[in-house]
């Protein structure tokens, strides 16, 4: 009984620690914008005003950013999935020379400290022209988290049994059809998390676009928010509505999809 | 590929020419002023058909860096807008166009010489505004005059600093101002003797002036206390807006936000300082144009220098100074009657007469920066102003001395270019089967595999490892401030100077204590989480999709957050630690230890959901008739976990435990943004955002690629071990 008691006390704390920052925000993005400084811990506060996402879409472009963002991440999403779903079958179920030297080279990718990539990555982009266009975007986010991803995807197909495909291989199917016919259809979970890990990148990457896209029409929904931080004089209120509906629909994804990803992202150790 | 690619570029550009010139600008101008400079663009293009202007705002840092790389790789925005202070550091990289070239000489005459500023005598921006300078601005409605001296301003301060409620907070403050940023406090130190620059380039902290100053604020603080314990630009300026404060310190850039908060204030000039009889002097300077060295063509020039000439006439101006309230810098301007008489302008020029002019050399950044270092340790109370001031001046001296540095091919260069060269030979020669292999595989029984990872690590080459050797090259080289557009291989002097240094291996160890205590609470509380809701919770869906949340929220909008959150006066943690636990509240932020651990306490936040999936996933696999055996055999809830659970969970623990430190060790987002790059006093780096600041602030280039590689080989070196012994205990 006790251990019950315990048990709910520590959930409802945890829950509580990890609720109270969006609870933060959403009580900024309802205050005016003068009452960013107050000592009352009341959520909804007596001059609340809505008129914060009201002038967001109204009168800043939010809605251009949020199509622009909508359109990269869906790029980089389709594009990671493909790539990354594809090689990870190719190292999965074949053995070649160089394939754990490549599995190798792919962790150890992870270890680079990324700022020290961004110099380079700025001198030749701007080399190849692909400065103020998606394009840029589109190969940098779909690459950067390939290695993650196809680590992840490998792992998954590793559990799947090799029987599946001697059946069907017997039966005188195609690779690429036994990979899209049977090893895709299974692997759902992994796939699901490789298709949030593509459009989390993309959806919330902030430094690179920074650099990439200059005409205020293409900004991505992060440098939209972050212009309401002028240099001297943040709109808070504006920027706390815009941060609530940016992560609205991360939320709703991770939410909807949290039961795929208990059981997709255990690193391959366990049968799926 | 290229080859196609610049065709392409050449034909678009050749087709948007036939239309209209886009000329780019790139500026910082806060809200107000970014509105009047839309309308005047309007009407330039409603004047030049032919032009079309694209105007982005940047926030000061960001336009700088971004300029940098962009005009590094050869392109950027035909105009750049900012401080004069920017305008050394672009000189000297040699991104900027002298105006001399296209501009006669007669052209300067017409400015304030201000706001034409001279490096290596030449112009390289033309100003369209002087001032950017500190005043005491006051609350009409709390305060009738401003205080005349700095006894007069702690006398009005004590007075105008209530607790109206009587529940121990103030609720008005006397002054309030950004205190903690060297820019905000530096009008005193000349007002107490001494400037802090001497012959516009050298250092000169070492000075009593600079200990009394920093003494002077401490006391405001501390022993008068008139200001608040923590106080950055934001809060300073909200509680100003709201009225919750009498004075406060701020440039003539803001009025338009009072104005439209209805404020009704006055200005002055900062109190003088009554021991000295002096007067501070705020750093006045100007925000101007220059032209980017990389034009596409002579007619581009052209136009830029057409829209540069018209953003800094006389028309021009004289809108900004009617509706943002700027002193013009063109001396027809100031004669017009919209500057004549406007109060607040007149007052201004008054204030400028005790100003002295900001320097542009680009040895300025590091003056401030170590001011910045030394004043943020005294604030916390880890320095004595006298030892702080000693400091400064040497620390100074020593980032000047590094700055500038141009190294010098020495043998160790000779010996990289034949390492490189042995290495791309060795590498091809080792792997001559492998490649010999991979080529012949495309007809091979492989071939499928090879043409489904074919375009990831296309992709994978591109954008990680292409840059990887380029930084690599950049580690051995001498790209710095002043080898911006010619570097060249140097050997390993950065190697050597960053292992000698005794800061490293402080950071190095920092960087642990950080991972180790991240890490250790992510999988605690991600297993503890995970054990509870598998267990014993009912609706586990519900909790986990709750516990999730941090997760799912982006990184940069939770960090900020989160520093919101840790604000001493204001911030709901310490209110709630006041309210509940009758807590005394903590300076979070401005207490190296305190602001490491906000940092901690941020990312424990981050990272335990990622840690709680694994183990919920881990979990599921264990079969539930181990359980009940145990149970049949008497073993507790604990021993049921020490010999069941953990053993099953470890193998999928383990390897998350390890990524999960790979990205904690170089998590770079949340150590910057919670702690404000560093603050206080530059206390909370762990090594890579300390590495990203020698390269983006300090313009070490060379020498922050030489360390990222350092850091890079640790944790090779240390994830490999662990692989290994990892793998040992598997087939154990």
């Amino acid at each position: 009984m006790i251990k019950r008691i315990l048990a709910w006390v520590a959930i409802l704390l945890f829950a509580a620690f990890s609720l109270y920052p969006i609870i933060y925000v959403i009580s900024v993005s309802l205050r005016g914008d003068n009452a960013f400084q107050t000592q009352s811990l009341e959520i909804i506060g007596p001059n609340s005003t809505y008129r914060n996402f009201v002038d967001l879409f109204t009168k800043t472009d939010f809605l251009v950013w949020l199509k622009n963002s909508l359109i990269i991440s869906s790029v980089t999403t389709f594009a990671g999935v493909a790539l990354a779903s594809c090689s990870a079958y190719a190292l999965s179920r074949y053995r070649f020379r160089g394939r754990n030297s490549m599995l190798f080279a792919l962790l150890t990718t992870q270890m680079f400290p990324a700022t020290m990539l961004m110099l380079p990555f700025f001198i030749i982009l701007s080399q190849l022209h692909l400065i103020d266009s998606f394009w840029g975007l589109f190969i940098i986010y779909s690459s950067t988290a390939l290695p993650f991803c196809i680590w992840q995807m490998k792992a998954y197909y590793d559990t799947i049994p090799r029987e599946l495909e001697e059946a069907a291989l017997l039966d005188g199917c195609s690779r690429w059809m036994i990979f899209t016919k049977i090893i895709l259809p299974v692997s759902s979970p992994a796939l699901v998390i490789t298709a949030l890990f593509s459009f989390m990148s993309s959806w919330s990457e902030y430094v690179i676009a920074a650099v990439v896209l200059q005409d205020p029409q293409l900004y991505t929904l992060p440098l939209g928010l972050r212009s309401f931080q002028a240099s001297l004089a943040t709109q808070w209120g504006l920027y706390a509505a815009g941060a609530l509906i940016v992560s609205v629909p991360v939320l709703v994804l991770f939410i909807s999809i949290s039961r795929y990803l208990v059981s997709g992202l255990t690193m391959g150790s366990v049968k799926g | 590929m290229r080859y196609y690619l610049f065709l392409l570029i050449t034909f678009c550009s050749m087709a948007a020419q036939a239309e209209k010139m886009r000329i780019h600008v790139w500026h910082q101008m806060i809200y107000g002023h970014r509105q009047v400079l839309a309308e005047v663009l309007r009407e330039f293009e409603k004047q030049n058909p032919d032009i079309i202007v694209q105007a982005t705002y940047r926030e000061t840092e960001e336009l700088r860096s971004g300029y940098q790389s962009a005009a590094m790789g050869g392109s950027g925005p035909e105009l750049v807008y900012g401080p004069s202070d920017q305008i050394g550091p672009f000189a000297t990289m040699g991104i900027i166009r002298p105006l001399d070239e296209v501009l006669g000489a007669e052209y300067f005459k017409q400015f304030d010489p201000l706001a034409a500023p001279t490096y290596n005598g030449k112009h390289f921006a033309i100003g369209d505004g002087v001032g950017n300078h500190l005043m005491l601005i006051y609350n009409k409605k709390l305060l009738q005059s401003p205080p005349k001296n700095t006894d007069e301003l702690i006398e009005f301060g004590k007075r105008l600093t209530v607790d109206k409620n009587g529940d121990g907070r103030v609720d008005q403050w006397g002054l309030v101002f950004n205190y903690t940023e060297p820019f905000f406090f530096a009008p005193f130190i000349p007002a107490f003797g001494d400037d802090f620059i001497k012959d516009e380039i050298k250092p000169n902290l070492n000075t009593p002036a600079l200990a009394n100053t920093f003494q002077f604020i401490l006391d405001m603080r501390d022993k008068y206390k008139i200001i608040p314990k923590e106080c950055d630009y934001e809060t300073a300026n909200a509680l100003f807006k709201d009225g919750k404060s009498a004075m406060l310190i701020n440039g003539d850039w803001s009025w338009g936000d009072y104005k439209e908060a209805k404020i009704d204030f006055g200005i002055a000039r900062i109190p003088m300082v009554s021991g000295t009889g002096k007067w501070p002097a705020s750093l006045v300077g100007t925000k101007a144009y220059s032209l980017n060295v990389n034009m596409k063509s002579p007619k581009h020039l052209e136009a830029a220098v057409k829209l540069l000439t018209y953003l800094t006439s006389t028309p021009v101006q004289l809108q900004f100074a009617e509706k943002v309230g700027t002193l013009p810098s063109n001396l027809d301007a100031r004669e017009s009657d919209i500057v004549k008489n406007n109060p607040l302008l007149k007052i201004s020029a008054d204030i400028m007469e005790v100003g002295h002019p900001l320097p542009i050399v680009p040895e300025v950044r590091a003056i401030w920066d170590s001011l910045r270092i030394q004043y943020q340790k005294v604030l916390a109370g880890s320095l004595p102003p006298q030892v702080a001031a000693e400091g400064a001046q040497n620390l100074a001296e020593k980032q000047i001395a590094e700055m500038n540095e141009v190294l010098q091919p020495d043998v160790g260069a000779y010996i990289v270019k034949a390492i490189f060269a042995l290495v791309i030979l060795g590498g091809l020669w080792m792997s001559r089967g492998s490649l010999m292999g991979f080529i012949k595989g495309f007809q091979g029984p492989n071939r499928f595999a090879y043409y489904m990872m074919l375009p990831a690590f296309i992709g994978i080459f591109a954008v990680i490892v292409y840059p990887f050797f380029y930084n690599i090259a950049i580690s051995f080289s001498n790209f710095s401030l002043r080898t911006f557009q010619d570097w060249s291989i140097v050997g390993f002097t950065h190697y050597i100077n960053a292992l000698m240094d005794p800061k490293f291996y402080s950071l190095l160890l920092k960087t642990v204590i950080w991972t180790v205590v991240n890490v250790f609470f992510h999988v605690t509380l991600g297993v503890f989480l995970a054990v509870v809701i598998n267990q014993v919770m009912p609706f586990k869906g519900f909790w986990r999709a709750l516990l999730i949340i941090p997760w799912a929220v982006p990184q940069y909008i939770t960090a900020l957050t989160w520093r919101a959150m840790f604000n001493q006066e204001y911030g709901p943690i310490n209110i709630m630690l006041q309210k509940f636990l009758h807590m005394s509240p903590i300076q979070w932020l401005s207490q190296p230890t305190t602001a490491f651990a906000a940092c901690i306490i941020t990312n424990v936040w981050l990272g335990f959901p990622f840690m709680m999936i694994v183990a919920l996933g881990g979990l599921q696999s264990i079969s539930n008739s181990l359980y009940e055996a145990a149970r049949l055999d008497g073993a507790n809830a604990w021993e049921r976990f020490r010999h069941i659970t953990w053993p099953l969970l470890l193998p999928v623990m383990a390897p998350a435990a390890l990524l999960g430190s790979i990205w904690t060790f170089n998590n770079l987002n949340v150590i910057w943004l919670v702690s404000n790059s560093g603050e206080p006093g530059d206390q909370t780096h762990i090594l890579v955002s300390y590495v990203y600041k020698a390269a983006f602030n300090l313009y070490r280039y060379g020498y922050a690629a030489a360390v990222s590689v350092i850091i890079f080989l640790i944790l090779v070196i240390w994830g490999l071990g662990m692989l290994k012994s990892q793998y040992k205990k598997e087939t154990q």
